[in-house]
């Protein structure tokens, strides 16, 4: 339905029936509101002059045909560490200019969270990719404007997902679009509803679509393994005054995306005392010092700025105390 | 008052009289009427069954049956009687039938098979049904009184 742009396309004649072959016909079809005229002429004689005659014009309009598509545009699983974006297509199938109810669903059947719909947003300036403060935002479950016949609109749902995920959880959010004009059974008419106030007819999507966007949980988590050995002064593992320990403190990475700003602490232990220049990371030397190199060691302790660590890498620190 | 009322009520009577004479003068020895019907298929306890409908809602992809219904209303022998008709821009022809078609505006004539179509790089392909712009009917002779009537079957682009 809206808008009632008068559409008489189809006026029966040579002209335009030539120019109908010119194009070909889109897959949506003959808009609606479309005026089909048919005339048949004779021509014949009763012995004299050939004489001619033309049939009444039989007429009527092509009524608007409500059909809808909906299509994933994300290639994979979106990795959702906070708040992404997920991209659909909405294509009008139908054969009129029609808006379509827009719904974002974030509880789907299968779930490991539901994410929380922020908003929707069509893509105003069409690059794919949704620009905040350019591309019109929509409030979930609103209607878009008319999308003409065989036109396709970018949908973007703006979702953010729950804390305290755990790494590889799966999410799907589903889009739906929905004819403004009715939804129902394939042949369900709206009378008068179409383009033009020609009568409305359901097509063989049902006037509605829809469509899952998947997601995955994107968490990155350290694990930090200490451990220690002792040297004694007599060749030997006891702790004994003078012996010295090798503290290592093992971190690693895992689940997916990275951690940031990854810094190890550690307190150099009572009764003992750190041994200078005995840190390393990654079996490199690192000054005492605060300086351009990541680890620094006082007498109090030991702290090493890993910076941002990928997910599936490790980092090994050492450091030395003699026991007092 | 009185005056103006006769006036147009005269108008009104020669207008009467005027529309019987214009048909008498430019009166035809053939009467030709069109129609047209959806070719619709409904399911009924499941047997499907065609029925043909009035053009009400009718969607691209629907058939239709157009047909022109033609009378020898003279009292003469009609000859060289022949009904084009050429086809709204909106449908294409569902299926050959026992007419001649053009692919060519209503250029040229003959069976669709006999036809073709020239592209734009000159070259030429057998015409389909999607290319017929017109068909023709040619029944040669009526005598007085006769009738019948012409049918093709489009389907809505």
């Amino acid at each position: 339905m809206e808008h009632a742009h008068l559409r008489i396309a189809a006026l029966t004649g040579t002209l335009l029936a030539t120019a109908a072959l010119a194009s070909p016909a889109l897959a949506a079809g003959v808009t609606a509101g479309t005026l089909i005229e048919n005339t048949a002429s004779a021509s014949y004689n009763t012995g004299g002059p050939t004489q001619s005659v033309d049939s009444n014009t039989v007429s009527f309009r092509v009524a608007e045909l409500l059909d809808v598509a909906v299509a994933s545009q994300d290639p994979a699983a979106l990795p959702v560490v906070g708040s992404t974006v997920l991209t659909f297509s909405v294509t009008n199938t139908g054969n009129g200019e029609e808006p379509f109810v827009l719904t974002a669903e974030p509880a789907v059947a299968g779930n490991d969270f539901d994410v929380t719909i922020d908003n929707l947003a069509i893509d105003t300036n069409n690059n794919g990719v949704y620009d905040p403060g350019i591309d019109t935002l929509l409030t979930n479950g609103a209607t878009s404007a008319p999308i003409d016949p065989d036109q396709a609109i970018t949908v973007f749902v703006l979702v953010t997902a729950p804390a305290g995920l755990t790494d590889a959880q799966a999410s799907q959010v589903r889009l739906t679009a929905a004819s403004a004009t009715g939804t129902g059974t394939p042949g369900t008419t709206f009378a008068g509803a179409g383009d033009d106030g020609v009568d409305a007819v359901v097509g063989s999507t049902g006037a509605d679509d829809d469509d899952t966007g998947s997601l995955v949980a994107s968490v990155a988590s350290v694990n930090l393994v200490k451990s220690a050995t002792i040297l004694d002064p007599f060749g030997g593992n006891q702790p004994l005054p003078g012996a010295v320990v090798t503290f290592t403190l093992a971190a690693s990475v895992t689940g997916s995306g990275a951690i940031n700003d990854l810094t190890i602490n550690d307190a150099i232990p009572a009764s003992t005392t750190y041994a200078a220049g005995t840190l390393t990371l990654d079996a490199g030397a690192l000054t005492d010092a605060a300086d351009t190199d990541a680890g620094t060691a006082s007498a109090s302790g030991i702290a090493v700025s890993l910076g941002t660590v990928a997910a599936g890498s490790s980092h090994t620190v050492t450091f030395q105390v003699e026991i007092d | 008052m009185l005056s103006r009322l006769f006036a147009v009520l005269s108008l009104a009577l020669a207008a009467q009289i005027a529309a019987p004479m214009a048909l008498a003068q430019g009166q035809n020895a053939v009467s030709l009427s069109g129609d047209v019907q959806v070719v619709r298929t409904i399911e009924e306890n499941g047997t499907a069954r065609t029925v043909l409908e009035p053009p009400t809602q009718v969607v691209p992809g629907d058939r239709l049956v157009f047909s022109t219904s033609y009378r020898n209303t003279s009292g003469q022998v009609v000859e060289d009687f022949v009904i084009t008709n050429p086809l709204p821009a909106a449908v294409v022809l569902a299926e050959n039938g026992a007419f001649a078609v053009s692919v060519d505006g209503a250029k040229s004539f003959g069976s669709l098979a006999s036809l073709s179509v020239t592209l734009e790089d000159g070259a030429t392909r057998p015409a389909e049904l999607a290319d017929v712009t017109h068909v023709r009917w040619t029944l040669d002779r009526l005598e007085p009184g006769a009738s019948g009537s012409v049918t093709y079957f489009a389907t809505i682009r």
